[in-house]
């Protein structure tokens, strides 16, 4: 008797675990679909790269604030950089019967099959920020940055910091990613520009360092490169949170005031970064362009407008004056001008 | 230790007993099923929405009630997708409009973009559009209303009926195609851990098999290997799994290192050295042979649920009928007192071992199979996964107890609830939070049971 009243206390609790969960969820949907018109089962399926990293909760944030003005609700899975995960998400969506489904591929070979399921059930695929580069899937639109002019960005930059006396620059790279590759790429593009035509000393490039794409691993690859180079001029980190552990090493190094850094991205930590001056200037992202232009493409797509297989939207420098007049730091500027 | 004892000569009293003792026998070792009936009853009331037909049935039907509406003179456009249950919808739908009499102005099996040009090519030819006749899918994209001529009101659909979203056919296999992985992989940990052992290293294994198989294939060939290649690719991924295993059963019998320490560092090798194999990217030249095993399909079951169902069969008898089975209990339960009755423990820890990691080298190329590449990025957490779903299943960490029949329903109830939560959106962070409370319930839910439910009563 008493096995049987242990079942029917776990199953009971599931049930509560089950009913209370989707009916916190109905609240949250309900408040993101308010002007909708529509009949509620046109949505949209989300499975993004990972939610630990703002810059894809921006853009999911973004597309379901800007999908409900169209009459969509945006349904946002984690696929937690697990490849077989994002793959069962695109099967539960099929399933779902969802009208389009947006991913950032957590593999962009891996996933192909997953899309190509999704291709077959006849439901229209959409990338942002990661491309996927598997043969047999067809995706209509990808949106994202412009990582290489944004690359050159940084590389310009980095010539205008070091002017005419050059000096020993250290990359945090993250060769993993096709997108810090293309950053990488287009650094050294117009590094190599400058070093042949200038008169004056020459921008040397002395470690290129994995970064890990994160604070703790930045920071270690920092030390490393800083102890290896002692004379190092400036580090150019491929995304804020790798630059961010490259600053926490300068001051463990007690080297704040000769290396300087340069980083990528302009998430919330890193432009207040930019603000205190611990970084000098960041090529930034427009993650709610991204979100917002991978809406308006679903849109153009189901009124029956061709779309474009590509978008990629241009990157811009950010430094310490765009900081103090950005109104997401509103309140830190005038902490700081108050010091 | 003495408590679990009495629990198995109290089951193995009922195991003799007539009828009504079997059935509790049942219940006690499969109890878990229940929950998972009662997930499935709970998901499927909670997905009951309105189901929107394809196909030629539901071609003829719209089509009928086009007729009736605007009679047989009507002007019809049919838009559909181009996918093989849309075609036969569009096909039905025109044969049934023509044969009444009445007028297809044009038939398209494409996107939005057909869709709207065929609309304009229509209104360009001065012809008046009655009616237009799609599925639910078609009915939803936007350009009806942009021409004043047509409008989405003209639009008419297929009559929806109700069924829960989670009881579809191809949900259910869907799940059972997503669990495989986790499951065949938990036959081996299952066994792992009656021995009162831990294989922290199959979440790897499963990264270094996909790899090595996908490597040796594309260094023999690659998208145009033969058969013989192909299969030779599987058993190098397997074996080199199995190689793997059988080093963790080493250093556990020969140099008595813990289990949890031994296949930790096997864990952290195996995934540099399938980093290393494929310098970090991963490898989809493989041929087309290679993906039967993970895609294919047999009798409409998918190929990775026949092969798990197999295995469990197999892995039952063995667990249950067989000596080696025996072996693994005894281990578990006194490693001591079964040495000193005969049990060869190096012999079958070796073997335990052995199968956990050919077992998830077995995953790994499953895996690769069905998502069509080798890639050092996969199984992350499955040795997680893996061994929550034997927690769940309710073998003992402690060794000596489970049934590698209930590991399998442990699996299915994850898979389940997780299922459930992305058909009923659940938040992705609170879906973590929720499969966190079910492991911590199973886990608290058997421990009461085995105290008869005495709080704070010694262990």
């Amino acid at each position: 008797m008493s096995r049987l009243a242990s079942l029917l206390a776990l199953s009971t609790l599931l049930a509560l675990l089950g009913c209370g969960s989707s009916s916190t969820t109905n609240k949250t949907t309900a408040t993101t679909t308010q002007p909708s018109t529509a009949p509620a089962n046109k949505t949209i399926g989300f499975s993004v790269l990972t939610l630990t990293n703002p810059f894809f909760k921006v853009i999911a944030d973004t597309m379901q604030a800007e999908a409900a003005q169209h009459g969509y609700e945006v349904l946002v899975v984690s696929g937690d950089r697990d490849v077989k995960k994002q793959s069962d998400q695109i099967d539960d969506f099929i399933v779902k019967g969802v009208s389009a489904i947006v991913l950032n591929p957590c593999d962009s070979q891996s996933i192909g099959p997953a899309i190509a399921r999704a291709n077959k059930a006849g439901i229209p695929v959409f990338t942002n920020d990661i491309k996927c580069q598997a043969a047999d899937a067809k995706v209509v639109s990808h949106i994202a940055t412009d990582n290489l002019q944004g690359g050159r960005l940084a590389g310009e930059a980095m010539v205008k910091l070091l002017g005419e006396s050059g000096g020993k620059v250290a990359i945090l790279h993250f060769p993993q990613a096709e997108s810090c590759q293309l950053r990488v790429q287009g650094f050294h593009e117009v590094l190599d520009k400058h070093n042949a035509q200038t008169t004056g000393g020459k921008i040397e490039v002395v470690a290129t360092l994995d970064g890990g794409g994160a604070r703790i691993e930045g920071r270690t690859a920092a030390m490393d490169a800083i102890e290896a180079n002692p004379d190092l001029a400036a580090i150019f980190a491929i995304n804020d949170p790798s630059a961010l552990g490259a600053y926490s090493a300068l001051e463990a190094a007690g080297k704040v005031d000769q290396i300087k850094i340069i980083g990528f991205d302009g998430e919330k930590n890193g432009k207040e970064a930019i603000l205190q001056g611990k970084i000098v200037c960041d090529p930034v992202q427009f993650p709610v362009q991204i979100g917002r232009k991978t809406v308006e493409l679903i849109v153009q797509h189901f009124n029956g407008e061709e779309v474009p297989a590509e978008v990629l939207i241009p990157s811009k420098l950010y430094y310490k004056a765009d900081a103090e007049q950005d109104p997401e730091l509103a309140d830190l500027a005038s902490e700081e001008a108050a010091q | 230790m003495s408590q679990s004892d009495v629990h198995n000569l109290s089951d193995d009293a009922a195991a003799r007993g007539t009828g009504p003792n079997l059935a509790q026998r049942l219940f006690a070792d499969y109890g878990m099923i229940f929950v998972l009936l009662a997930l499935v009853v709970l998901f499927s009331v909670l997905t009951y929405t309105e189901q929107h037909p394809t196909g030629a049935d539901a071609g003829r039907q719209v089509a009928g009630s086009v007729l009736q509406e605007f009679g047989a003179q009507a002007k019809v456009l049919i838009v559909a997708r181009d996918i093989a249950g849309d075609r036969a919808f569009s096909v039905a739908a025109q044969q049934r409009l023509t044969e009444r009499g009445a007028t297809v102005l044009a038939v398209v099996n494409g996107g939005p973009v057909e869709a709207r040009a065929a609309i304009e090519r229509a209104i360009a030819a001065k012809q008046t559009i009655d009616a237009v006749v799609a599925n639910d899918v078609a009915a939803q994209w936007t350009i009806y209303d942009q021409f004043p001529q047509v409008g989405a009101a003209r639009v008419r659909t297929p009559r929806p009926y109700d069924w829960p979203n989670f009881l579809k056919r191809s949900n259910l296999l869907g799940v059972a195609n997503q669990t495989a992985i986790y499951a065949i992989i938990a036959v081996g940990m299952t066994m792992v851990i009656i021995t009162a052992g831990i294989d922290l290293s199959v979440g790897s294994l499963v990264a270094l098999a996909s790899v090595a198989g996908a490597l040796y294939i594309r260094e023999h060939g690659g998208r145009e290997a033969g058969l013989a290649t192909m299969l030779l690719g599987m058993t190098v991924g397997i074996g080199v799994c199995a190689l793997a295993g059988a080093f963790n059963g080493c250093m556990v019998t020969a140099f008595r290192i813990p289990p949890f320490i031994v296949t930790l560092a096997v864990m952290m090798m195996a995934n540099g050295l399938a980093y290393r194999l494929c310098q970090g990217s991963s490898i989809p030249e493989l041929p087309g042979s290679f993906f039967w095993l993970g895609s294919g399909s047999l009798l409409g079951i998918p190929n990775p649920v026949l092969l798990m169902v197999l295995l469990y069969v197999v892995a039952h008898i063995v667990m249950t009928r067989m000596a080696f089975g025996r072996y693994v209990y005894a281990i578990g339960g006194n490693e001591e007192a079964a040495r000193l009755s005969g049990v060869p423990v190096i012999g079958v820890l070796l073997a335990v071992y052995t199968i956990s990691g050919a077992l998830a080298g077995l995953g790994g190329i499953v895996l690769a199979s069905q998502l069509a590449a080798g890639d050092p990025k996969f199984g992350l957490t499955y040795e997680l996964e893996v061994i929550a779903a034997v927690v769940v299943g309710g073998t003992s960490l402690m060794g000596g107890e489970g049934k590698v029949l209930g590991t399998l329903i442990g699996a299915f109830i994850i898979a389940v609830i997780k299922n459930g939560m992305n058909l009923t959106s659940v938040d992705p962070f609170n879906q973590k939070i929720v499969l966190g409370a079910v492991l911590l319930a199973a886990v608290l839910i058997d421990t009461l049971k085995r105290r008869r439910f005495a709080l704070f009563a010694p262990a």
